[in-house]
């Protein structure tokens, strides 16, 4: 066996050192026949040229010997093959069982994989993603951060011109700009991108250029444009005359310069960029707010990355870095705009602030995704191995079936590894079988779950491909060759053992074990990993439901909600105030609309504008401490149905130069503990002049949730939007009568109607988009529950089979105890110990494995403990009653038994 | 020698090296060399059949190899038998004597 297996390896992967050896062989051989002719007295130079002319044969000899070995191999494969077939053809309940079997499980764990690869593991589609990094600041920022991520554009320049270990740096900015259309304009995603982006990348063009050097010396200079390839395509039809012709953002004139290689759509996944703008056209991309030419250093907004040089290592990158870093912020904390808003002690903290350097491939996404699907992968995971032990079962009691096949071919001279062999490629003919029609499943059922549980815009976040890459296709032959093997080594080496004398006499069924204590434990493992599967499943969804329960704080069936940024069209302030003063009124008219709310800030989206503040009685606030701030306008609280529970609400009267808030009880506690709040005053920090806290709480509302469901209401304070003169952009909140969703598409027409420049963005029901927020939860609890169910399934099955088997292979005792005035309840009784026995071993097994790995899901979870009592109970129920139902039936069976039939028989 | 030499039956010549190695390993020349002893120069077995008999029986797993040192001091290549070679010696001898003298016994009778 293990020579065989030698040669086999040798023939396949070591073809030019047996060619040697070959070689060497001959050569001696020839050597031995010369020396003998020598010796029985040949003419030493006749045998030499003998031993030439031989040598024209030798050429021969090589090639019939490769022939061989390489005939013997393809032979015995077709041989094994062919009859692999003519035997799975000959059961098709059993084949077609197993193929389906083994394609649920290919199936699911590649549609798992395939998610895991598109939206965790694949780096970016630029030239070596590898050597790409995200430099970032980690500490405190003091001041305006636009994310963790993100640095300002004077510290980038400092970066990118002293540092010794990238070959090219560059920066990025993603934003939002309004797409003039013939009539009407959308809002499309954005990135301004420093001039060595795409350089940097290795990103090429399709045709046209992109942007360079000189795209980036002088603010405002370079009103080009580069198309993503996907925006190409759906907004300009492919249009190749593209390059040289202008098209409208924010209301700007933008030559189009070029379009970006095809598969190109930015550097974060989940996020594609429609167009790509030279960085210093900043202010008419961004109207109204321009971190660029002010050149403050306590604005974060851009992200840099950087390619590092061949030899440098992330951590000679970081350590190299270090200083540099360190040197810049000395510089910053001597700065006024840092000294007016931080203390000394706080500029020692920022000098402690270090470089990181991040994998350029991250993303939020990514971060977001990866647990959950590596934890689905993991389930799954387990799923294939059940399905691996049913088949291994099946096949046992198949191998106990055919011993009088095995025993007939070992007695005509087969040899035992043959028969491995045999075995060995019918189960790879079932998992080949499997793999293919899983394939087919996982694409199905990843087009299909994706567009059941997330929201039609999420699908195009992820972007699963319909046609299997190399990778995947990789991981699937992979887990062929591995569940082959799983489940089909044990019954094929049982089934070599066959003794032929034993197999060969006629009862042959009856006398030998037939593997049944291997069938027992195969069972029980079934049971414990559904255990797991099923007590995962109950977390999951007990966890969804817990947050789908946790509600915001206040009503939200009745509300739909969408955003403007009218500035992005190039209204003026006074302009966007006018736009939704008209739209209140416009909106308010429409039939079914009850009441029409206004905020700066989107609720619920993760978003947050936060700002240190100050009062007579604290000074400043750390930042985790600081509160969320917005301004909205006087029906919001009421359109939101949040009550004013003290002081009052906004009126249209609050307007400059008074200076109104309205604060939360957090706040109220936080700040002003144990006094009355109505008539406290605060004021917000700014970096860029002294600020004294004139501004006078009014009114109290209770605690409601911010930025998104999981978090403890923060202190929250709202200014009345009348008072402001800067608003760019605000989130309309719409009530409604009756079902919101009714109005979405009467809403949207009628915005069009009100002014068809400005882009309608997000407009859903807030319960969509509470919905769309827990759609990574809603996902893992519904695939966890899908798999739980497949695998308690599958057990079942299992279960059901070794049962039935074991009653057949008893059927002469059960007769004897009968015709012995045994009772149909006893024999059912008899068969049900030893069916509660299997299932008793299986759960405690599984109890246990899942109290231990429950920790390894325990941040997943919300609400309830990784060990909660009622799901693993539960579970241990539902588990409990299937598959004893399933015993049931042979147990049943059992007591059926005629005792004269079953004593005949024998 | 060569006059009386005999063409080789079908099989019969994987009967003769499992038998010319069945009492000790030998290489490639030596296996040829003990054919034609027990046979009594009756057959004489050319590289050209020889070495893709020894590849394929080895393939079998019924000759196993290693290399040793032959008479001139030189590395060979020994082929040897396994327990399935053995087995398979076994079964082909029983075979082959009962074709032998089934062949026998009908050309009596004609």
């Amino acid at each position: 066996m293990i020579s065989r297996l030698r040669a086999l390896w040798n023939n396949v992967f070591r073809r030019k050192q047996l060619d040697r050896n070959l070689d060497e062989e001959l050569q001696a051989y020839l050597e031995l026949v010369l020396a003998e002719k020598v010796r029985a007295g040949a003419d030493p130079e006749d045998a030499h040229r003998d031993a030439r002319h031989h040598r024209g044969g030798i050429d021969q000899v090589v090639q019939s010997v490769r022939d061989v070995r390489a005939g013997v191999f393809l032979d015995r494969l077709v041989q094994d093959v062919r009859y692999g077939v003519r035997t799975l053809a000959k059961d098709p309940a059993f084949s077609l069982v197993a193929i389906a079997t083994l394609a649920l499980g290919i199936g699911a764990n590649t549609a798992m994989f395939s998610m895991l690869d598109q939206v965790v593991l694949r780096l970016l589609p630029v030239s070596d993603p590898e050597r790409l990094v995200i430099v970032r600041e980690t500490g405190n920022h003091y001041g305006n951060s636009y994310g963790p991520n993100t640095i300002s554009w004077p510290m980038f320049e400092d970066l990118r011109d002293n540092n010794q270990v990238f070959s090219g740096m560059f920066c990025r900015f993603p934003t939002s700009v309004a797409i003039g259309l013939s009539d009407h304009a959308v809002q499309i995603p954005a990135e301004l991108v420093s001039n060595s982006y795409f350089q940097t990348l290795g990103v090429k063009a399709l045709f046209g250029r992109l942007i360079g050097q000189e795209d980036d010396s002088v603010p405002d200079s370079k009103p080009v444009v580069v198309l993503s390839y996907s925006f190409w395509r759906s907004y300009l039809n492919g249009d190749h005359n593209v390059v040289g012709r202008t098209i409208s953002l924010n209301g700007y004139a933008m030559t189009v310069i070029g379009v970006a290689q095809p598969n190109f759509d930015g550097v974060e996944l989940g996020s594609p960029a429609s167009v790509f703008v030279p960085i210093m056209m900043k202010t008419e991309m961004t109207p109204h707010s321009d971190g660029l030419k002010d050149r403050r250093r306590r604005l974060s907004w851009v992200t840099a990355y950087g390619r590092l040089k061949p030899g440098i290592s992330t951590e000679q990158a970081q350590l190299s870095l270090q200083p540099l870093l360190h040197s810049i912020l000395k510089m910053e904390v001597e700065q006024p705009e840092f000294t007016r808003s931080a203390t000394a002690a706080d500029g020692q903290l920022f000098l402690r602030n270090r470089v990181e350097l991040l994998p350029g491939s991250d993303s939020g996404l990514r971060e977001e995704m990866r647990r959950p699907l590596l934890l689905l992968l993991a389930l799954t995971g387990a799923v294939l191995l059940l399905a691996c032990a049913n088949l291994a079962n099946l096949l046992l009691a198949r191998a106990a079936a055919r011993e009088r096949e095995f025993a007939v071919r070992l007695a005509i001279g087969a040899g035992r590894a043959r028969i491995i062999r045999q075995l060995l490629v019918e189960s790879l003919l079932l998992s080949g079988a499997g793999a293919v029609v899983g394939l087919a499943l996982a694409f199905l059922a990843a087009r299909v779950l994706l567009r059941i549980y997330l929201p039609a815009d999420a699908v195009a976040e992820f972007v699963i491909s319909p046609i299997p890459d190399g990778r995947v296709l990789a991981f699937v032959v992979g887990a062929m060759l591995l569940t082959s093997l799983v489940f089909g080594l044990v019954p094929a080496v049982r089934g070599s053992q066959t003794e032929i004398t034993l197999s060969l006499k006629d009862r042959s069924g009856t006398l030998s074990g037939g593997g049944i204590s291997l069938r027992r434990m195969l069972v029980g493992i079934q049971v414990s990993l559904s255990l797991l599967l099923l007590v995962g499943a109950g977390l999951f969804v007990r966890t969804l439901r817990n947050l789908e329960n946790l509600g915001p704080g206040f009503p939200t069936d009745h509300l739909l909600t969408f955003t403007t940024t009218p500035t992005l069209n190039g209204y003026s302030y006074a302009e966007t105030k006018s736009y939704y003063q008209r739209l209140t009124v416009d909106l308010e008219t429409m039939p079914g609309i009850t009441s029409v709310g206004l905020s700066t800030m989107p609720i619920l989206r993760g978003f947050a504008w936060q700002n240190a503040i100050l009062g007579k009685d604290f000074e400043g606030t750390p930042i985790e401490q600081q509160p969320v701030l917005s301004q909205v306008d006087p029906n919001y609280f009421a359109t939101l149905g949040i009550p004013v529970i003290a002081g009052r609400g906004f009126t249209a009267k609050d307007v400059a130069p008074a200076d109104y808030a309205i604060v939360n009880e957090t706040f109220a506690k936080e700040y002003f503990p144990g006094r009355n709040p109505i008539g406290q005053h605060f004021g917000l920090v700014d970096d860029m002049r002294a600020v004294i806290p004139n501004t006078e709480v009014i009114g109290v509302i209770p605690d409601r949730k911010y930025r998104g469901l999981r978090e403890t209401p923060p202190p929250q304070a709202y200014f009345p939007s009348t008072e402001i003169s800067n608003i760019r952009g605000m989130t309309v909140y719409v009530h409604t009568q009756g079902d919101p969703r009714q109005f979405e598409d009467a809403l949207r027409d009628r915005m069009r109607q009100f002014d068809p420049h400005v882009p309608v963005v997000d407009l859903q029901t807030v319960n969509e988009q509470i919905g769309f927020s827990l759609r990574t939860e809603r996902l893992v609890a519904s695939l966890s529950g899908v798999f739980g169910g497949l695998a308690t399934l599958l057990a079942v099955i299992g279960l059901y089979g070794v049962m039935a088997y074991v009653v057949q292979r008893r059927t002469l005792e059960i007769g004897i105890r009968i015709a012995l005035g045994a009772t149909r309840s006893n024999v059912i009784a008899m068969v049900m110990r030893e069916v509660f026995f299997l299932i008793g071993a299986g759960l405690a097994v599984g109890m246990a494995l899942a109290l231990v790995l429950a920790d390894l899901i325990r941040n997943q979870l919300y609400g309830l403990s990784a060990r909660d009592p009622f799901t693993f109970v539960s579970s241990a129920i539902v588990l409990t009653l299937a598959a004893g139902l399933a015993g049931f039936i042979p147990a049943l069976h059992a007591s059926g038994v005629d005792p004269t039939t079953a004593l005949r028989q024998e | 020698m060569p006059s009386r030499q005999t063409d080789l039956l079908q099989g019969t010549l994987d009967l003769l090296i499992l038998k010319a190695l069945a009492i000790q390993e030998l290489h490639g020349m030596g296996v040829s060399r003990r054919i034609a002893q027990i046979t009594e120069g009756a057959f004489d077995v050319k590289a050209g059949s020889l070495f893709p008999a020894l590849h394929r029986m080895e393939q079998a797993g019924w000759l196993t190899s290693f290399w040793g040192e032959s008479e001139t001091n030189r590395r060979a290549k020994f082929y040897s038998l396994t327990k399935a070679g053995k087995k398979q010696l076994h079964a082909e001898s029983e075979r082959w004597e009962r074709i032998s003298l089934a062949m026998a016994t009908a050309l009596r009778t004609a």
